[in-house]
Order: structure tokens, then sequence, then C-alpha cells
């Protein structure tokens, strides 16, 4: 939402006094809704839906650096992956419960966006583009050579995880997986989405369609930028915490450009900035690739291809409103 | 003292195919402003076309590779035409996702029409063997790229500060609305740079096949290499590229010989620094 | 909210897409699971276990033990442990495989220890190659390799052939690892030194630096493992073309030599000498009706160790369904499976029933001209070796 449609909603309702936000419970129950619909309709699917889930939080994480505050980042991989190493690490030599691994994911996260963004951020555009690979790739020859942390090629497996809240053992259907990630996704949807909505949130959207205005303002725009870099960060860690805790099993693919590369992709598809986007390309672009994997290994990328060329070429708010003169001649 | 010079040698070699892969897209992206992400994938079908035209159609070599490096530039030019020219103008995350997109539709053609083994391309006797300098043996091929790297670097920098087709490149990278209004046919400055870009990426995937192997995901595997390149030598700037790839090819290099079990580490430190020390390329001021 | 409205609905059919693709269960059916590579670099590995093990099939007539099999593939794209215990979590759950089998990285076959352990389900490994794979659960049969089993003959040879000064230059994960101990400890034994270790990244493509390590090294030989793919081709080429062999240094791998990518060397791979336990030259009567079973039902499969680890690996899995009479119970399929011993198209094998890995032959091959193809000439036989790896 940019100044204008904000202007063109309040010009066509006279009654401008109430905000035209929506509650920001709205979305997360909506998400818990259909989130648990599908867990109870398709149980058998639980590995697949946690996946889901769990791809979903990274992409909203990544929603809030690309969508909310503008900052094209192709290393998002890199907070996903210390997330999930070391919720990993801390379940094989610490101790093995799922929310305090979690704590650790999300602390990991958001110590790695700490440091790498107060680097990141003093640059900006295609220069803070490829310096976010460097940062992602440079974390992950880190753990290639600390082979006896991470395991390095063969990556980091061999822990279990306790039952969750002492009452819930990781099945081997994968419900309470299923369920767990759903309940973080939840909680950090309406997190979020109170963020986003926050004057805080709103400075940083305001840093991002115009950052030499809002510091003219006298907005702290390094500052700002670097708190929500380190909400992304957090956000991303908790994803990895709950990849490698649902998995029990952590590799060198979770610190991946080609990971950071998907989310991206997925973020895109879904439409960036308001958070519900993020979740929309996620389960698309999830769901597409396992069907048209399980169905033919070799040639679903051409159906993935055709996809995003497709939603480029034909933006999805022009063909609905071709769409809508075609059929509603009417309205 | 040998190790410098096989680091020197196989450095620049390196560096040389990452520059002639590169070139093409930071005139692209300096040129249009066009983010595209599928420039890796004509590298790929360039080499592919060479590795197929002398494998299976028995052709000779030196007649393979310029028709691979045409059918390329055709390829680039088509694309450019039809599809991509409609997309300068949308936001850099659209362009992205459509380069991106492209990149899959080729990787999985690719793999339908080849198949996913690494192609390797038949080097004619003459380049096949290897040449004794005395200190170490080395293959001719390597030889062959330094030369060709070099050659192209040349031949750009001639055509950048002598011709008027030059002429109209660089004004219509410096500011495309003024080149315009002055009577500089922009479109044909576009399709013809793009055509230029996506063949000198097909010749680099020809001379690299040795170093990156030729398979189905080359056009995704190798792009952040190519990116690191264009983003370290500034885009847009020619000598600016020639001078990234050589310096991170050699820096690359150095670590595999000097400290192997870091892997790319170094690289992409060096990167970092060389970026944060110039974010718009090492030779724009 | 035209947006996600669209989305949504393309969200909704892909959902319902994949419920409606899940297999139906038919009582009698036996399901097998494979578990591999079908798409990126390693992709060659998946056609050949398809190959292997429905040729298998075909070859006893289409069913096993009187019962019909089906396999289900699925891909797990490369070494990706994550995705791979999705995909199993999904294949017992959902899809109720009676066995399991494939899995060529080791990263993915760990992963999946816990679930084939909880769920009692038998797999069978067709490839990964490092020893402390089996013991990670008791549901695991190999009919692949291991590096310890074919290194320390090597290793043996080596020495006896006089060499002293070996430098190893191994894949920098799991099985390279094995392989370099494994040949470090044994030539030590032997009396021999390996005067430097040399790990090269999983991701290198671009040998000749590391070539050019291993003849800085002074040593008389190199000792190799790589995983098979792009980067034997990449190295047996560098070493060719840095002109090691001239300048004296041996070479001694392992599945370097492999007949997928043999034919791409040419004259320089001529007289290369590997330690492995098959090669499709293997003179016998049943590695014959083994390569053409194989060439009928994929004419481009080529007879190498992948293709054969599968039609092993479909032997072991019809014993364990003639063992259990075709029911469901994995303890009894693993306790027959320990019992094995048969002619396989490598040589005579049996199953360990301690380790539950595959005992073989390993043989020295030498590379030689047959008419136009390249060949592993096996030169010597080890004799049957078990995996070293585990006798500690």
């Amino acid at each position: 939402m940019n100044t204008m449609t904000l202007l063109r909603a309040r010009l066509q309702k006279p009654d401008a006094s109430a905000p035209r936000c929506a509650p920001p419970s709205r979305a997360p129950l909506v998400a818990l809704v259909i989130g648990l619909v599908a867990c109870t309709l398709l149980p058998q699917h639980a590995s697949l839906l946690t996946r889901v889930f769990i791809t979903a939080l990274l992409v909203l994480s990544l929603d809030l650096a690309v969508g909310v505050a503008g900052l094209a980042t192709l290393g998002h991989a890199a907070l996903f992956g210390v997330g999930a190493y070391a919720a990993g690490i801390f379940a094989l030599k610490v101790m093995p419960d799922p929310l305090v691994g979690l704590g650790i994911g999300v602390a990991a996260g958001a110590l790695l966006a700490f440091a790498s963004g107060a680097f990141l951020l003093r640059y900006q555009g295609f220069t803070f583009l490829m310096l976010t690979v460097a940062v992602a790739q440079i974390v992950l020859s880190l753990a290639q050579k600390a082979r006896d942390w991470t395991g390095g090629d063969d990556g980091l497996s061999g822990f279990t995880v306790r039952p969750l809240l002492g009452r819930f053992v990781f099945d081997l259907e994968g419900r309470v997986a299923a369920l767990y990630a759903l309940a973080v996704l939840v909680i950090a949807l309406y997190l979020l989405r109170r963020l986003v909505d926050s004057p805080f949130g709103l400075a940083v959207r305001g840093i991002h369609e115009n950052r030499a205005r809002m510091a003219a303002l006298g907005t702290p725009v390094y500052a700002r930028l670097l708190v929500l870099y380190t909400v992304a960060g957090a956000v991303a860690g908790a994803a990895g915490a709950l990849s490698a805790q649902t998995t029990a099993v952590v590799g060198l693919d979770s610190l991946s450009f080609a990971l950071s590369a998907e989310a991206l992709v997925m973020l895109i598809l879904g439409g960036a900035g308001r958070l519900t986007g993020a979740l929309v390309g996620a389960t698309v672009f999830t769901l597409l690739h396992h069907t048209a994997a399980s169905i033919n290994p070799y040639h679903w990328l051409f159906v993935v291809g055709i996809l995003l060329m497709l939603v480029v070429l034909v933006p999805p708010a022009k063909a609905w409103a071709w769409l809508r003169s075609r059929v509603g001649a009417g309205s | 003292m040998s190790t410098l010079a096989n680091i020197l040698i196989d450095g620049i070699a390196y560096g040389m195919v990452l520059f002639v892969i590169a070139i093409g897209l930071s005139v692209t992206l300096g040129l249009m402003r066009f983010v595209n992400l599928s420039h890796g994938a004509f590298a790929m079908v360039g080499g592919y076309c060479a590795a197929l035209l002398t494998r299976e159609a028995q052709w000779s070599f030196w007649v393979a590779v310029p028709v691979a490096i045409l059918a390329t530039a055709l390829l680039g030019a088509v694309l450019e035409v039809l599809v991509l020219r409609h997309l300068y103008r949308r936001k850099e995350l659209d362009q992205v996702l459509f380069t991106i997109g492209l990149s899959f539709l080729l990787i999985a053609g690719t793999n339908a029409l080849v198949g996913p083994q690494v192609q390797l391309i038949p080097l004619p006797s003459a380049l096949a063997g290897s040449v004794d300098l005395g200190f170490r043996t080395l293959p001719a091929q390597r030889l062959l790229v330094i030369g060709a790297g070099l050659a192209v670097a040349a031949v750009a920098a001639w055509t950048v500060t002598r011709t008027r087709f030059g002429i109209w490149l660089r004004a219509a990278v410096d500011h495309a609305g003024t080149a315009s209004a002055l009577g500089i046919p922009i479109r044909t400055v576009q399709c013809a740079s793009f055509a230029a870009g996506a063949a000198l990426a097909g010749f680099g995937g020809i001379l690299g096949a040795e170093l990156m192997p030729l398979e189905p995901y080359y056009a995704l595997k190798y792009l952040v290499l190519v990116l690191v390149v264009v983003a370290v030598g500034g885009m847009g700037s020619i000598t600016g590229s020639l001078c990234a790839a050589v310096l991170l090819g050699v820096i690359e290099t150095a670590s595999k010989y000097l400290a192997s079990d870091w892997g790319s580490l170094f690289f992409f430190l060096a990167m970092a620094a060389l970026l944060a020390w110039r974010p718009d390329g090492l030779l724009k001021r | 909210m035209s947006i996600s409205r669209r989305t949504l609905a393309s969200a909704a059919l892909a959902a319902i897409a994949s419920f409606l693709t899940a297999a139906n269960a038919q009582a009698q059916t036996i399901k097998v699971g494979i578990v591999g590579p079908f798409s990126g670099p390693f992709a060659h590995y998946g056609t050949l276990f398809k190959a292997g093990a429905e040729a298998y099939v075909a070859s006893q007539g289409g069913k096993l033990a009187g019962r019909a099999v089906e396999l289900i593939y699925r891909d797990t794209g490369g070494p990706n442990p994550a995705q791979t215990k999705t995909l199993v979590q999904e294949l017992i759950v959902k899809d109720k495989v009676d066995y399991l089998g494939g899995f060529v990285f080791t990263p993915n076959a760990m992963a999946v220890a816990p679930l084939i352990q909880q769920s009692q389900t038998p797999t069978v490994i067709f490839n990964a190659a490092t020893s402390s794979i089996t013991e990670k659960s008791e549901y695991f049969v190999r009919t692949s390799y291991t590096l310890w089993q074919v290194t320390v003959p090597m290793a043996q040879w080596a020495a006896k052939q006089g060499l002293k000064k070996v430098v190893t230059a191994v894949s920098d994960f799991g099985p390279g690892i094995d392989a370099e101990t494994a040949f470090k400890s044994e030539f030590a034994k032997q009396g021999g030194t390996v005067v430097e270790s040399i790990r090269m990244p999983l991701t290198t493509t671009d040998f000749g630096p590391f070539v050019q390590r291993i003849r800085a090294s002074g040593a008389q030989a190199v000792y190799t493992f790589l995983p098979g793919g792009p980067p034997n081709l990449g190295f047996v080429k560098a070493y060719n073309e840095n002109g090691l062999a001239k300048a004296g240094i041996q070479f001694l791998g392992t599945a370097e030599t492999d007949e997928f990518d043999l034919q791409k060397f040419g004259d320089a791979a001529l007289g290369l000498a590997t330690a492995f336990h098959y090669s499709g030259v293997h003179d016998s009567p049943v590695n014959k009706k083994f390569v053409t079973a194989l060439k009928q039902r994929d004419p481009n499969a080529v007879a190498n160790y992948a293709s054969v680890g599968a039609w092993d690996g479909m032997y072991v899995i019809h014993k364990m369904i003639e063992a259990t009479g075709g029911q469901k119970d994995g303890a009894k399929a693993v306790a027959a499976a320990r019992a094995l011993q048969w002619e396989s198209p490598r040589g005579p094998v049996r199953i360990d029933p301690k380790t539950r890995h595959i005992v073989q032959n390993v043989y020295l091959r030498k590379v030689e001209r047959v008419g136009e193809m390249l060949v592993n000439r096996e030169v010597q036989s080890f004799g049957p070796q078990a995996d070293h790896g585990l006798d500690k």
C-alpha cells in the first residue's frame, strides 16, 4: 500500500475516519484455518505440509527484507542455514529440547543478520545484492571447512528431538511436526503483521519508497534497516531451526545459493510486500515442484520455467481484470 | 617459484573464460539496465552447439565454433526482439523472475534434447596436445584460452573506442534519452549489443568447456561467478570486467593451490573487499 | 486480492492433483521405493538404477517370488538429506512401500536411518559407499561396496609393486575421507609412506591446480577417489593433459575408469590401474546374461557398478520377499538377507551376517582397448574382501 492507493481509497469512501488496514490477526487466522484443514484432510502428506510451512516461513522473512524494506538479497539462505545448524548442533551436543533449540536458531539467525547487516547496509542496489551473495558463500565455505561441527558435505545427522512440551512425540507420520511448524508460522505471521503496521514498519516502508526523503525527515535510515534486517534474520533462523528439528538432518544445501534464489522466485511469484504473498508463493511453488517432480523428475523444470515466464508476461492483476471485463459485462 | 607461475597461468586462463562470458552481461546490465539472469544459458547453448556439431555432425572444429557462436548470437537476437525488449521497462524483480524462468526452460530443454551427461568438445589435434614449457606441461587448450581472451578484449576495446557503433554504445550507456534524441538508433544498438553479448557468452562457454563442464545445470551453476565479475568490474565497463576477471581468477586458483580445503572462501572474501572498496566497479571513479 | 485468488486457485489445484496422484495400494503387489538422483549432474545414476532394477525384474519373468512388484522412483537431485528424508517419509507413510532401494550419496542414506529403523523397512543400498552407514540402522543391507573394501587390496598391491611414496587425492566428503584413511593405514602397514593427502572440494570442476600439486609432491603414484560423474572425468583428463604419466607418477584409482565415462577419455586412459569390484567385461555367463538383459531393457544403459548394484540389490529384495512370503516383516526379511550367498555378475558374493554388507571379490584392472571400445580388463583378483572399515 503506498500513498496513492491510500489516497484513492480515501477519496472513494466518504467515511475516511476508520483506518483501512486489515486487523493484524486476520491473515494469521486465515492461515491457521487453512493449515489445520490441510493437516486434517491430508494426514498422509504431513511431511510435505511441514516443508510447505517451513518454506513459507523462510519466504516470509525474505519478504520483510525484500518487499517491505526494499533490500533485494540473494543471500538469505545463510540466515536459514545458520539457524538450522545452530539448532542441530545444539540438539546434538547440549540438549534436544525443541523449543529451546528454536530459540537458539532464532538467536543465531538474528546474530548473523546483525553482524552482516552492519557491513552490508552501507551499500545499496546491485552492490548490496552481490555482497549478500558474497556473505552467504563465505558462510557456506566456513561451514564446509568446519567439518567436525557441521559434518561438511556429509551433513549433520544423528540427533533426535525430545517430545514437544514434554508430551507430543515427533511421530513417524510427521503430524506433530506439521502442527508445530504451522504454529510457529502463524505466530510469526501475527508478530510480523504487527511490526509492519507499526510506526517502525511504516518508517521502513517509507525508506523503501524514498530513502533520501526519509533521511531528510530525520529518520535514522541505517539503524531502522539494521533492526529490520535483524528481525528478518531471526525469522529465517526460526525456519532453519524448524527444518533441522523436523527432518533431524541438516545439509549444506540449506546454505546454498540455489535456496536463496528459489526463495526469491517464490516471493516474486506470490507478490512481494504484503506478507501474505510470501505464503501464497511458497505454497504454490512447493506444491508444484513436488507434484511435477513426482510425475516426472526429469521434466519438472519445464513446468516451473514456463509458469514463471507466464506470470511475468501476463501479470495476474491484468489477467484477472481482462477476465472480469469479458465475463461480467454488467459489472 | 614454479607454483607462482602455475598459479598465474591457470589463474589467467580461468579469468579469461570468466571475462569472455561476463562481457555480454556487463554491457547488457550497463546499457539496458536489464537484469538478464539467463546469460549463463547463452554460454551453455554456445558450448552445446559446438559440442554437438563437432561430435555428432562430425564438423571440423574450426567451422563448428564460429557456427555455434553465430547460432547463439541469433538466439540472443531473436529472444531480444520478440520477448525481452518488452521487459526493459518492468521492475527489476520481474526481470529476475522471467530470466530465471527462461533459464529453467533452457536447462530442461537441454536435458530433454541431449541428456544430463557432461558434453566434451573434441579438440583438433593441434589443440588437444600438451605443450611442454619446461617447468610444467600445459594443455595447449589453456594457451588458446588466454590468447582468445586477450583477442576478445582487444577487439572489444577497439570496437568501443574506434568505431561508430562503439560511440553509439557508449553514448547509449551514458544516457539513453539524450543519445536517442541525437538520432542514435537505440533499438538497433540494444539488439546488436545483446546479440554480441550472447555470442561472446557462447564463445566463453566453448573456451571454458574444460574448466566448467557443460551440463544442463551449467546455466545457473556458474551464474554467480559471472555476476561477481560484472559487479566487481563495474556494469558496462569492459576493461573493468577484464581486470576483475583476471584478478578474481588468479585469487581463486591461488586458493586452490595453497588452501584447497577452504573452498571458495578467499574468492568471496576478495570479492567483498573489492566491492566494499569500489562499490561502482574497479575502474569507475 | 486478484493475485491471491488466482494463485490460491492454482494452489488448490496443485494440492488436489498431488492428492489424486497418490498410488492406490493393491493387496498383492509388493512396493519398492527407489530413491536416487534423476535430475541434475548425477542423473545417470538414477537412469542406471532404473535400468538395472527393471532388467532384473524382467529377467525373472516380471514377478518376484510369484508376486507383482511396483517400483516407485523418487528424485533426490543430489546430496540433499532433508529432501530425501521427506521423500522417504512419504514413501513409507503414504505409499506404504515394503522395501526401499537406491541411495547414491552418504548424507541421504544417513538421514533416513531413523525412519527405516522406526518403520522396520528393509533398505538395500545400491551405491553409497561410506562404511558407517550400515551401522546406523539394522535394516540397511548394502549391495554396492565401501572404500575400505576396495582400497585395502589396492594399498597392498601398490606396496608389492615396490612403490614407497604415494600421494592421495580424494574428494572431500565421507567416502573420500574413508578412502584416504584406508589407504594411509594399509599402506603404512605395508611399509610405505603417504607423502601428502590432498582433499578436493566436491564442487571442484578444474582439477589443474590439484594435479600440479600432485606433481610437486614428489610421489611415485597418486591414489584417488572421486564421486562418479563429472568430477571423475575432470580429474582423469587433468591427469592426462598435465603429463603426469610422462612424469612417472602412476595412477591408482577405484571408480575413475567407470564404464559410463570411460569411452570419453580416448587412448589417454590406456593402462590406468584401478581396484574395483565390478568390470563390465567380467568373464562369466552370469555377467553376460546381465549385460544382455540390461541392453534389452535400455539400449543406452551401461553395465557398470551402479547398474550391477541395482541388479544385485533387486536380487536381495527378491530373496527377502521369498523369505517373508510377501508379507511385510522387516526383521524376518533382514534375517533372511544375512544368510544370502550367490553368483552375481561381478563374481561370487555373499552378505556378511554381522555387517549386512556384501563380501565380494575385488579385482585389479587395467584399461585396454578391445576393438572400438575401452574396457577395464581384470588382470588379477584380490579374492573376497569384507568391509575392512568395520573390522575394527
